[in-house]
């Protein structure tokens, strides 16, 4: 059934068809994607499972990325090590989550870990004068960005800590409906 | 090494269904290293599972895996082309890219519309035009090209019209299997607006469950920074302006400009209570004026028709007139109504988008209320020889001309505005897409379509090639010639309430049109299927009658006296709805308070 490709042997899809939300069709097409970032880099052939890794300059110019605010974050999230380089499989995880079939738990998961610049768990209220710059180009001055990101604590932190919990996030995104 | 928890979540992996489980995998937010690592323990534990089972070869329990796997693998290859159906999948794809989803929000609205037009058009020639067609009289009118626009002439005597279908019992071979077209035409219809009703039903419960579950007022800031950026737009010049829009929101909030804040002294709040009051009270006289103009054109158009044809193309020239007067209505009273709007000024930008949605949902309403009242009260007992295809006609023709109202307002409103924004007055810019005018435009088309397919079973059709037509057209006119929404509009709402519309004033008035006709008026006698019974409903009665005889449909008639005809059966039925719908009420509050309760206790 299907074409016959020789990018991957069967079970690798398989693989990939039940980790992810894609089908065998958008696996491939983003394999090519993939591929077409740096051709040289990349071989045609994954069966014997190669350590290929992209740097981030290069993520960061596909043009579903390059012009978002949190491009920098999101392949920081999604890579291995953690400083934007992306094997494949962070590459096809990273557009799963971002897909449109991706429920919203998990993609609130991610954008929670998203805007937790530094790390830690939770999000401060220096990660959240980040977001906010990042959110509006600067365009604020520090002391607007400062109090705004006060106000924001102060509405959304349900444990009084001064700082929101993932369980914080997820409190507030269920009553957002429009979180995308 | 696996610790317990892992352990034992492997195990309940391992005992889920395939579906279940591979759901399951999917959603864990881990690395996909890690969910393969996963995903390969739960295989071994399957296997090591089906082993201790015990008395099963191996070779029987991989090939059941294997058979498993194959079926999974030609599920997913099914579901790649079930997505390929899904129209214009791409070209939303990149409408949402460049424009964000409240903009998206409108395309997907037209191509939900469209299935539904798709499907009654469907059902409609499936059961009722086909066998038409088996038993069709000759059609000895002309075809003149005005026929296209007119819906007169030639496609009188066509099944494009109630008029033209048999009211007999249609069967090819000699006391072979018939047909009987009455129950065929009154069934097809009904179930149709049934399906419609509970779709729609569930698509707004749905909706609205999601959206307007919990607006509490102390999460919206919060909110407005973390969870309102689009992250579909890939567009840099839509990403500058929602970025703008977000800094100036974030500005006026600190400002505490907010109007909500400011106290009004008890002179200023009259004056402005004042204010909304004489502009309802203008936006109320203009419908009304709008429909009795309506009205008097219509018992107008009817009086010259009736008198009889003088000139033909003078007379088919007068029929386009009522159709064209009730479009140029719709078009420019709504542009007054804005203008009202500008001049009150509302306390949030959000109550000027509802009061404005509400003004043009009412006059449009309105004018087809006005219309369905001349239908059924005046042309119905008229001494017209085919009242219904008069109605089908005038419905074509309004249906028509609405299609190229719109064409039309996507060639001023965009096409030329974008020309004069640039090139006279470049201090105007680009247009932006007007979400609401539109979705009230196809909501009124619907509309029309709706109370038209009981007297022109094919209308749903031509409103299909239409609604095709103006997707096109708004896609390639949006990508030319509009620029990204500078305004927050709250998606998910908006999309609540569009269905809303759809469904309360829209679909639950012509439910009401087609059960008055249905129910009381008397078809004509010398057309339609109907003819000659004293209502349209009569066929049915007369269908239970007859099945009264044969005992092996007793059950239906059981049925349709006792639960279909029976009021105590309805009663029953809704004090059971009413019931339910206490009870869950009772339950939300009773969550609320436990969450309020669990709230404090964290805070303490």
């Amino acid at each position: 059934m299907g074409n016959k490709q020789t990018v991957f042997t069967q079970e690798q899809l398989d693989a990939y068809q039940d980790c992810t939300f894609f089908t065998r069709k958008e696996i491939l097409r983003l394999f090519y994607r993939y591929r077409d970032l740096a051709p040289q880099l990349v071989p045609l052939d994954y069966t014997n499972k190669p350590a290929v890794t992209l740097p981030y300059e290069l993520i960061g110019s596909m043009p579903e990325l390059k012009d978002n605010p949190f491009r920098q974050r999101i392949a920081e999230v999604f890579s291995e090590h953690g400083d934007g380089s992306m094997t494949l499989d962070d590459f096809l995880d990273m557009f799963s989550v971002l897909s449109e079939m991706a429920p919203r738990d998990l993609k609130a998961y991610y954008a929670f870990k998203i805007y937790d610049f530094n790390n830690d768990d939770y999000i401060c209220k220096s990660d959240l004068e980040k977001t906010v710059n990042k959110l509006t180009r600067n365009e604020l001055t520090p002391e607007e960005v400062s109090l705004a990101c006060e106000k924001v604590i102060y509405e959304a932190d349900v444990d009084n800590d001064g700082k929101l919990s993932l369980e914080d996030f997820q409190h507030m995104i269920v009553r957002a409906p429009d979180f995308l | 090494f696996l610790c317990d928890a892992e352990k034992d979540f492997i195990v309940s992996l391992a005992s889920m269904s395939a579906k279940e489980r591979i759901k399951a995998i999917q959603k864990l937010p881990e690395t996909m290293t890690k969910k393969r690592e996963i995903r390969n323990k739960v295989l071994n534990e399957i296997t090591k599972q089906w082993r201790h089972r015990g008395a099963e070869p191996s070779c029987w329990t991989q090939s059941v895996q294997g058979a498993g796997v194959s079926f999974r693998r030609f599920g997913n290859t099914i579901s790649e082309y079930f997505h390929l159906l899904q129209m214009w999948h791409k070209a939303l794809k990149i409408i949402g890219a460049e424009f964000g989803t409240s903009v998206l929000s409108y395309f997907v609205f037209l191509r939900w519309l469209l299935y539904f037009n798709i499907f009654s058009f469907l059902i409609n020639f499936g059961f009722i035009t086909v066998p038409q067609f088996l038993a069709a009289e000759p059609n000895n009118l002309s075809f003149t090209g005005l026929e296209l626009l007119t819906g007169a002439g030639y496609f009188q005597q066509t099944v494009l019209y109630y008029g033209f279908y048999t009211n007999a019992t249609i069967s090819k071979i000699e006391n072979g299997p018939s047909y009987n077209m009455q129950l065929a035409y009154i069934f097809t219809v009904g179930i149709y607006f049934v399906i419609c009703f509970l779709i729609l039903l569930f698509s707004m419960a749905k909706s609205f469950c999601r959206n307007f579950l919990n607006p509490e007022a102390y999460t919206v800031r919060a909110s407005k920074l973390l969870c309102t950026w689009d992250f579909h737009i890939t567009n840099e010049k839509a990403v500058k302006l929602k970025q703008k829009n977000l800094s100036t929101q974030i500005k006026e909030d600190l400002t505490e400009v907010n109007r909500e804040v400011i106290d009004f002294s008890v002179m200023q709040r009259i004056l402005r209570l004042a204010v909304h009051l004489l502009a309802w009270v203008a936006c109320l006289g203009a419908a009304v004026a709008a429909c009795t103009g309506v009205y008097f054109l219509s018992i107008n158009n009817l009086k010259l028709f009736m008198k009889g044809h003088r000139n033909y193309l003078e007379s088919q020239a007068a029929m386009l007139v009522l159709p064209v007067v009730a479009s140029l209505l719709n078009t420019l009273i709504p542009f007054f109504f804005s203008w009202l709007g500008h001049l009150e000024r509302f306390q949030t930008p959000g109550q000027h988008i509802y009061v404005t949605i509400t003004r043009n949902i009412i006059l449009k309403m309105s004018i087809v209320g006005i219309l369905c009242y001349y239908w059924l009260n005046v042309v119905a007992t008229s001494e017209s020889q085919c009242w219904e295809t008069l109605v089908g006609q005038d419905i074509y023709r309004l249906v028509l001309v609405d299609f190229i109202f719109c064409l039309l307002g996507s060639f001023f409103g965009e096409f030329l505005r974008r020309i004069i924004g640039t090139t006279i007055y470049v201090s105007l810019g680009l247009p932006e897409f007007d979400i609401a005018r539109n979705v009230l435009d196809l909501i009124y088309a619907q509309t029309l379509t709706w109370i038209g397919i009981l007297f022109s079973p094919l209308l749903p059709g031509i409103q299909m090639i239409a609604f095709f037509i103006v997707f096109s057209v708004k896609e390639v006119s949006l990508l030319r010639n509009c620029q990204p929404p500078c305004k927050v509009w709250r998606t998910a709402q908006m999309k609540t309430s569009f269905m809303f519309l759809l469904f309360c004033p829209s679909f639950l008035g012509v439910l009401s049109v087609i059960g008055v006709t249905v129910w009381r008026l008397k078809p004509s006698e010398g057309c339609g299927p109907f003819r000659g019974l004293p209502s349209m409903y009569a066929a049915v009665s007369e269908w239970i009658r007859i099945l009264q005889s044969y005992t092996a449909s007793k059950w239906v008639v059981w049925i349709y006296h006792n639960l279909i005809t029976s009021e105590l059966f309805f009663f029953i039925l809704s004090s059971i709805v009413l019931i339910v719908t206490y009870l869950y009420w009772q339950i939300i509050q009773g969550r609320k308070t436990m969450t309020k309760l669990l709230h404090n206790q964290i805070n303490n």
